[in-house]
């Protein structure tokens, strides 16, 4: 077998691909474990911490928190963003009229908001959540915007010469056919929330996973950080991973039909 | 309103929006029970003025512009490289997809205490913070415009006798230069995102740690007039990133694909 | 005698007003009568389509009349059904064949037993009872059409409108096409008027042909097509007045082209 040919093989690329990680971790353990640097600490006492901290000690007062600003900012901005994105899609004189406004907005990193806002509203976590759900209401209100005005003129047409009530219209022909951009808009708002969720707690909150992490290594409480940040990674990790899935199903046909159109 | 035609009604609606915002905005100001928490329109455009003739305000500008420019630099070079290395060999992929699968999704905040606590309140903070913003996205589609590179001009062009890296160099790389394209202009609102970030939170050099400031002190016209210069570098950003990709891939424009 | 269907007296359409105003269509009157196959032939670009597009009331002619049943036709009517010339963008991706044939039924609100009586009895007329279940862009392009025109079916139209229907799709499907729209006529008593630029097929299929020409358009002809016994492809095709029809009416485009 020539070397490209065996560089290829199934098998190898296979054990690669489970190898390396599970190695590399392996070796994190085992290369850290006698650790006196007090940046990097040993993984088995950050898997110790870790177990301590979050699993139930800080759930309720710390994670519960976070995720549910989190979830519920992100699911404010993903309904206004799609009531309205679909109404400034169908009516371009509004986009129009809001355009520069909404481009204005979202060209400020969010984080910035926020001390505006807590100046206008307030410390309370209800601007947390505020600032939350208008970062992330941008990219799915852009994306059903552009999906909305995306629908093929033709089908349009057809709802028309068969009579589909507007709603039917609104409801089976452009929000189904917007929807493949919808669900690329929501995966970045799912995103720029947890982004927002974190920034916002590490500018200055009492509680959420964010706040302790921060405050962890402001503290030098060092493996508390840790704890924190590997948290934060995994959350960031498995939410991505459900949307994902979530987001293949249902747009199980647009992937077909793709790939239909490609081969042709 | 048939009477007009679009290219006239389009900018013209856009202005009427800003001035009722600012109206509203005024109005807000005067409904607001402390002067400070909101302050009026005129106040802030005198902010403005005055902030923009501050030479510290310009160089906490050129900071952050700088530091997100190196970053955005930095990251392109790393991704690439790593991208194509992901693209061309696919036991380099399968080695690596585990980690990078893994470590895409999770942004970049998520390691700021420990940069903070490593590098300090510093300008290397920032463009770490930068580079490890944006560097996987631009990996990863470096790797899918090579992997989508054309197997029929890569063949034709081994049949000439270019060796691997001359390939690589005149037929992959501008193969997926679309691909790199987009990544990179994609990337550029999110490098300043970061360093404001790194500025607020980690004090790092910039406009990020000036807001900070402002805030703390409670300035909070100065507050304002810094989201507003922040607003405005966002959109010179954006604007600028996409001449830039529109002036190099001219020719490539007909390829673009953007995937779901 | 037989009634008048669809009747078209003096349509015209041009777009925008003013200095830079298009004139499509100048003077169109015809009429189509109850259970005829009409074709409407004419040179490329001469405004076929914006014909169909006012007659579907998807837009408003500029002056003239057309009424359907004595009725004037303002906005979609609900006797009549519109097949596209782009069969796949007609088709929802998102739904399979039995939903995509079953979506212009939901509206009407019949009772489920009878709804989905309409959609296996049209699937079946066009011969894609195996298909139900499948997605348009599984299918060919003459499936794809097939499912149009089979959704149009279970509308249950009187009148059945086609725009350049079987342009995209290869010859052989073409006939099997054209044969299911006599079938069409025969069993469902419907008025069809089709838009065609193929010169045989317009022949073939039609009791009368309408020739349209010059710019803006007009009607320049319009020819009753009789032939002895049952439309066949391959014996109706070889008869002499099939030949002869054909080249009255390519002469009549070619003047007016």
């Amino acid at each position: 077998m020539s070397v490209r040919g065996f560089t290829n093989s199934r098998p190898l690329l296979l054990t690669l691909e489970i190898g390396v990680p599970v190695t590399l971790l392996a070796w994190w353990w085992f290369a850290s474990a006698s650790s006196t640097n007090p940046f990097f600490p040993s993984l088995q006492k950050i898997v110790t911490e870790f177990g301590k901290l979050w699993l139930f000690d800080h759930f309720l007062s710390d994670i519960v928190p976070s995720m549910s600003n989190f979830v519920i900012g992100f699911a404010i901005a993903c309904v206004a963003g799609v009531l309205l994105g679909t109404l400034l899609g169908l009516v371009p004189p509004l986009n129009w009229l809001l355009g520069p406004i909404i481009q204005f907005i979202r060209a400020v990193p969010a984080v910035a908001l926020l001390p505006i806002f807590i100046a206008m509203l307030g410390f309370g976590n209800e601007v947390r959540l505020f600032i939350i759900a208008l970062a992330a209401l941008f990219p799915v209100l852009i994306s059903t915007i552009d999906g909305i005005r995306g629908t093929d003129a033709l089908l349009v047409d057809m709802s028309k010469v068969y009579r589909f009530s507007r709603i039917e219209r609104l409801w089976f022909v452009y929000l189904r056919s917007a929807s493949p951009q919808i669900f690329s808009g929501m995966l970045v708002s799912l995103q720029v929330a947890f982004i927002v969720m974190i920034t916002s707690e590490m500018l200055g909150a009492a509680r959420g996973i964010g706040a302790m992490t921060l405050m962890a290594q402001k503290s030098f409480d060092i493996l508390g950080m840790w704890a924190g940040i590997v948290l934060l990674g995994i959350l960031g990790y498995l939410v991505n991973l459900l949307f994902s899935m979530f987001r293949r199903r249902a747009l199980a046909w647009h992937l077909g039909a793709q790939r239909a159109q490609a081969s042709n | 309103m048939k009477r007009f035609p679009a290219s006239v009604l389009q900018p013209l609606l856009g202005v009427v929006g800003i001035i009722l915002l600012l109206v509203l905005w005024q109005w807000g100001s005067t409904q607001v029970s402390t002067e400070r928490a909101l302050p009026s329109v005129v106040a802030v455009g005198t902010a403005l003025i005055i902030n923009l003739q501050n030479p510290a305000v310009w160089l906490a500008i050129g900071q952050t512009l700088g530091i997100a420019l190196a970053g955005w630099a930095a990251a392109a070079v790393i991704g690439v490289v790593l991208g194509i290395a992901v693209g061309t060999s696919r036991a380099f992929s399968a080695a690596t997809r585990g980690l990078l699968d893994f470590l895409r999704p999770i942004p970049a905040i998520v390691i700021l205490p420990l940069v903070l606590l490593v590098l300090g309140p510093t300008t290397e903070m920032g463009l770490f913070l930068v580079v490890f913003g944006v560097v996987l996205p631009i990996a990863a589609q470096t790797a899918a415009g090579v992997e989508a590179a054309d197997p029929v001009a890569r063949s034709t062009a081994r049949s000439f006798g270019m060796g691997t890296l001359e390939i690589l160099w005149r037929v992959v790389l501008p193969g997926a230069s679309p691909y790199i394209g987009t990544a990179m202009r994609v990337a550029a609102p999110v490098t300043l995102v970061m360093v404001v970030v790194a500025g607020m939170l980690g004090g790092a050099p910039g406009l990020g740690s000036l807001l900070s400031l402002a805030q703390m002190t409670g300035r909070y016209v100065d507050l304002f007039s810094y989201v507003v210069i922040l607003g405005i570098l966002g959109l010179i950003v954006q604007a600028a990133s996409t001449r830039a990709e529109r002036a190099v891939l001219h020719w490539h424009t007909s390829y673009r694909q953007e995937g779901i | 005698m037989t009634d008048v269907r669809l009747d078209v007296r003096g349509l015209a359409k041009t777009y925008g007003s003013g200095p830079g105003a298009v004139p499509i269509i100048g003077d169109l009157t015809f009429d189509v009568k109850v259970g005829e196959i009409v074709s409407i032939v004419g040179p490329s670009g001469i405004g076929k389509t914006t014909l169909l597009k006012c007659l579907a009331g998807l837009q408003p002619m500029t002056s003239g009349s057309a009424t359907i049943d004595g009725r004037p036709i303002v906005g979609p009517p609900r006797e009549m059904a519109l097949v596209f010339q782009e069969y796949t963008r007609s088709l929802m991706p998102w739904l399979t064949v039995e939903k995509n044939v079953f979506m212009p039924l939901r509206h009407l609100r019949l009772p489920k037993a009878e709804a989905a009586s309409r959609v296996a009895t049209a699937l079946q007329a066009v011969g894609l009872t195996d298909a139900v279940k499948k997605f348009p862009w599984q299918l060919s392009g003459g499936m794809q059409q097939r499912v149009a025109i089979a959704r149009a079916l279970a509308y249950r139209p009187e009148v059945l409108v086609m725009d350049e229907p079987f342009a995209s799709v290869d010859a052989q499907t073409r006939f099997e096409l054209e044969d299911l729209c006599l079938q069409i006529r025969d069993e469902f008593a419907m008025t069809i008027v089709l838009v065609t630029h193929d010169i045989d097929e317009a022949v073939y299929l039609s009791d009368r042909v309408v020739v349209l020409g010059e710019k803006p358009a007009r009607v320049t002809r319009i020819l009753p097509v009789e032939f002895e016994g049952t439309r066949d492809q391959i014996v109706t095709r070889a008869l002499p007045e099939f030949g002869m029809l054909r080249s009255e009416i390519l002469t009549l485009i070619r003047k007016t082209a």
